[in-house]
C-alpha cells in the first residue's frame, strides 16, 4: 500500500479558484469525469475532502451533487452504463482504479440515503445485517456493537426497548438514524449523506443535524443537501456545483457570507434553484 | 347511469359463475356424497359394478351389484404429484427469479423473463406427449435405474423403477408447468421492491446476491407464499398432461416414487366414458363428487395463499 502520508500534488491550476488548500485531505478527487451512458455529467471536478470535517455539496437539482457523492462508494456501479473517469484518492490509493476491493471500500466508507431505509427485518437485525458482512462476532459482542452503534445515532433511549421490534415500524426520523447507526456499526471512517434529512420533519431533520455535528469527531463527512441553512449550520466546508461543473469551493462560512461566484450567490441568497 | 349498471352486472356475473358451478356440481353429485359418506375418503376401491346383473338397492340407493367408490389412491397421487411438483418447481422458479432479477442486464433479464412465461403458455396436452414420447423413455431406461442404485437407502427411492409412467414422472411435469408461476411471481416481487433497498444493502458491502437473498427475499415472504399455494393448487387441478405421464393406477396405492398413479382431475377423464355406462348414474355422481372435492380443495389452498398473504404483509411491513 503507498505511503498516505504522501499526497498528490496539486493539480497544476486548480479549476476553481479559491478551493481551499486542505492540510489533512481524506480524499482528494483529480480530473473527475462523471456520464450516465453519453451524457456527461460531471467535467473534471478536482477537489479534496478534509478529514473529521463535514464537507458539504450545494446546487440546483440536476447540478451534479448526488452523482459526486456516489462516486465516493462506487454505489454508481450498480447501474450499468453509469462510468467515472480519474482519481478519487482515499489513504493513498485510487478507489477508481479497476481491481479495486470495493467491498473493503465500502467498509471504509458508509452511506445514508435522502429516504429512510430501513430492512425488513428487527432493529438488530438491522444493525447486525451489515456488521456479519465482515465480522463473526460472539453474541455478547454483537449486542455491545448494536448498542454502541445505536448510542452513536442518538437512538438506543428510544429503541432500547424494542430491539426485536420491525425496523419498519420506527418513526421516519428513527428509521433514519438507524440507517445511521446501521452504517457505522460497521465502523467506517467516511459517512456519505445524500440529503439525509429532506424526508423528515422540522424537529427529526434537526435531530439528524445535531447527530451530524456530533459524528464529525470521529469520522469524514459528505453531506448532500438542498437546505441552505442546514449547509451554514453543519458543515466546515461548502462546494457549489451548478451543471457539472464545480463553482465554488471554501471554507462555509466565506463561501456563504462572501461567495466570489455569482452563480453561486444567486443560489444561496435563493434567486434560483 | 345505465353504462355504471352494465358494467357492476358484468363485473357480479364472474362470482354468479363460480357459485352456480358450485351449486351445479353438489346438488348433482348429492347422491353420491350421501351413498358414499366417508368411505369416498378412506376406501381405495373404486368399482362401478357388474354392469350386465340388475340394480340393486342399498343404503337407499339404486347402484349396480358390486359398486363401491373409494378414492384414497385418488387423493394420495393428486398430494404427492403435486408436492413433488412444488419441490422440484420452488427452488426452480426462486433460482430463476434470482437470476433474473440480479444476476442478468435488464434487456436480457427481459427476453429470458419472456421465454419463462412462454413456458407457462404451452398447452398442456403439449407437454403431456413431450412427456410420453421423450421423458418418461429417458426416465425409465436411463434415469431411474440410476436414482434408485443412488438413493437406495432411502425407502420410497428404492427398485422397482416401473414404466417411467408414474409418481415422480407426474411431479416432474408439474414442476416444468408451474416454475414459470413461481419464478414470474418472484421477480417481479424482487424488482417491485424499491432500488432504494437495494443500494442501501450495497452500500453496506453486501453482494448484489446477499442483498437479494437475505434483504428483498425475506421482505417478501408473503409474495413467497402466495406464489407458493398458488403454484400447489395450480398442480393439483391438472389434468391432461398428468393424464398421459401418471399411468393411470386404479385402487393401487404408490409403493414407491415410481409407482403408477391418477390423481383426481385425471381420473374423471380417465373413467368418464366407463362411468356414464352405469344405467343407475351413480357412477357419474361420483365422478362429480371427485369434482366438488377437487373444487373444494382449490377453493381452500388459494383462500389460504390470501390469508397468508394478508398476515405475513401485516407482519413483515
Amino acid at each position: 500500500m503507498p505511503d498516505p502520508s504522501v499526497s498528490l500534488p496539486k493539480p497544476e491550476r486548480w479549476p476553481v479558484r479559491g478551493t481551499p488548500l486542505i492540510e489533512n485531505p481524506k480524499f482528494q478527487v483529480r480530473n473527475l469525469n462523471f456520464y450516465y451512458g453519453d451524457y456527461h455529467a460531471l467535467h473534471d471536478i478536482s477537489l479534496d475532502i478534509a478529514e473529521k470535517k463535514v464537507t458539504t455539496f450545494i446546487g440546483p437539482s440536476g447540478c451534479g451533487k448526488t452523482t459526486l457523492i456516489r462516486c465516493f462508494n462506487r454505489i454508481f456501479e450498480l447501474h450499468p452504463g453509469h462510468r467515472a473517469m480519474g482519481e478519487i484518492m482515499l489513504d493513498g490509493e485510487n478507489i477508481l482504479a479497476k481491481g479495486q476491493d470495493v467491498h473493503a471500500l465500502r467498509a471504509k466508507v458508509g452511506m445514508v440515503f435522502q429516504k429512510p431505509t430501513p430492512f425488513p427485518m428487527s432493529v438488530y437485525d438491522n444493525i447486525a445485517f451489515g456488521v456479519k458482512l465482515y465480522e463473526r462476532l460472539p453474541r455478547r459482542a454483537m449486542d455491545d456493537r448494536v448498542e454502541w452503534a445505536l448510542n452513536k445515532a442518538a437512538l438506543w433511549e428510544e429503541v432500547k426497548g424494542k430491539l426485536l421490534e420491525s425496523g419498519t415500524r420506527l418513526s421516519g426520523g428513527q428509521q433514519q438514524r438507524l440507517c445511521i447507526a446501521r452504517a457505522i456499526a460497521i465502523r467506517p471512517e467516511v459517512l456519505l449523506l445524500d440529503e439525509p434529512a429532506s424526508s423528515l420533519d422540522p424537529y427529526s431533520s434537526l435531530k439528524i443535524e445535531a447527530l451530524i455535528t456530533e459524528l464529525k469527531a470521529d469520522y469524514t463527512i459528505v453531506l448532500v443537501t438542498h437546505n441552505m441553512q442546514q449547509a451554514a449550520r453543519v458543515s466546515d466546508f461548502a462546494a457549489f456545483l451548478f451543471m457539472g461543473d464545480l463553482i465554488e469551493y471554501k471554507d462555509t462560512d466565506t463561501l456563504f457570507t462572501n461567495p466570489s461566484s455569482q452563480q453561486t450567490d444567486a443560489y444561496i441568497t435563493g434567486r434560483y434553484g | 347511469m345505465w353504462f355504471r349498471r352494465l358494467l357492476s352486472a358484468f363485473a357480479l356475473l364472474v362470482p354468479l359463475v363460480l357459485v352456480l358451478i358450485a351449486i351445479f356440481l353438489i346438488s348433482y353429485a348429492w347422491p353420491a356424497i350421501r351413498f358414499n359418506r366417508l368411505d369416498f375418503l378412506l376406501h381405495d376401491t373404486w368399482n362401478i359394478g357388474n354392469q350386465y346383473a340388475n340394480p340393486i338397492v342399498r343404503r337407499g340407493a339404486t347402484i349396480m351389484p358390486g359398486a363401491s367408490f373409494g378414492i384414497f389412491f385418488l387423493v394420495a397421487g393428486t398430494l404427492g404429484s403435486a408436492l413433488i411438483g412444488l419441490l422440484i418447481a420452488f427452488p426452480l422458479g426462486l433460482g430463476a427469479a434470482l437470476f433474473l432479477s440480479e444476476a442478468v442486464p435488464r434487456r436480457l433479464g427481459h427476453l429470458v423473463s419472456f421465454f419463462v412465461e412462454l413456458l407457462a403458455a404451452i398447452p398442456s396436452v403439449v407437454f403431456g406427449l413431450w412427456g410420453i414420447v421423450f421423458l418418461v423413455p429417458l426416465l425409465s431406461h436411463h434415469v431411474y435405474p440410476i436414482l434408485a442404485e443412488t438413493l437406495s437407502f432411502l425407502p420410497f427411492f428404492r427398485r422397482p423403477t416401473g414404466s417411467g409412467y408414474g409418481l415422480l414422472t407426474s411431479g416432474l411435469i408439474l414442476s416444468l408447468m408451474i416454475v414459470p408461476f413461481i419464478a414470474a411471481t418472484l421477480r417481479d416481487a424482487l424488482a417491485s421492491q424499491s432500488h432504494a433497498m437495494r443500494e442501501a444493502g450495497i452500500s453496506l458491502g453486501a453482494t448484489r446476491f446477499e442483498v437479494a437473498t437475505r434483504i428483498l427475499l425475506p421482505g417478501q415472504k408473503a409474495a413467497l407464499a402466495g406464489a407458493t399455494m398458488l403454484a400447489f393448487g395450480r398442480a393439483l387441478g391438472e389434468t391432461m398432461a398428468v393424464l398421459m405421464v401418471s399411468g393411470n393406477a386404479l385402487n393401487y396405492l404408490p409403493q414407491n416414487i415410481y409407482s403408477p398413479i391418477s390423481t383426481m382431475a385425471a381420473f374423471i377423464v380417465a373413467q368418464l366414458d366407463s362411468a356414464l355406462a352405469d344405467p343407475t348414474g351413480m357412477a357419474v355422481r361420483s365422478l362429480a363428487e371427485i369434482a366438488v372435492l377437487l373444487l373444494l380443495i382449490s377453493l381452500l389452498i388459494n383462500g389460504l395463499a390470501r390469508f397468508m398473504i394478508g398476515t405475513l404483509k401485516e407482519h413483515t411491513l
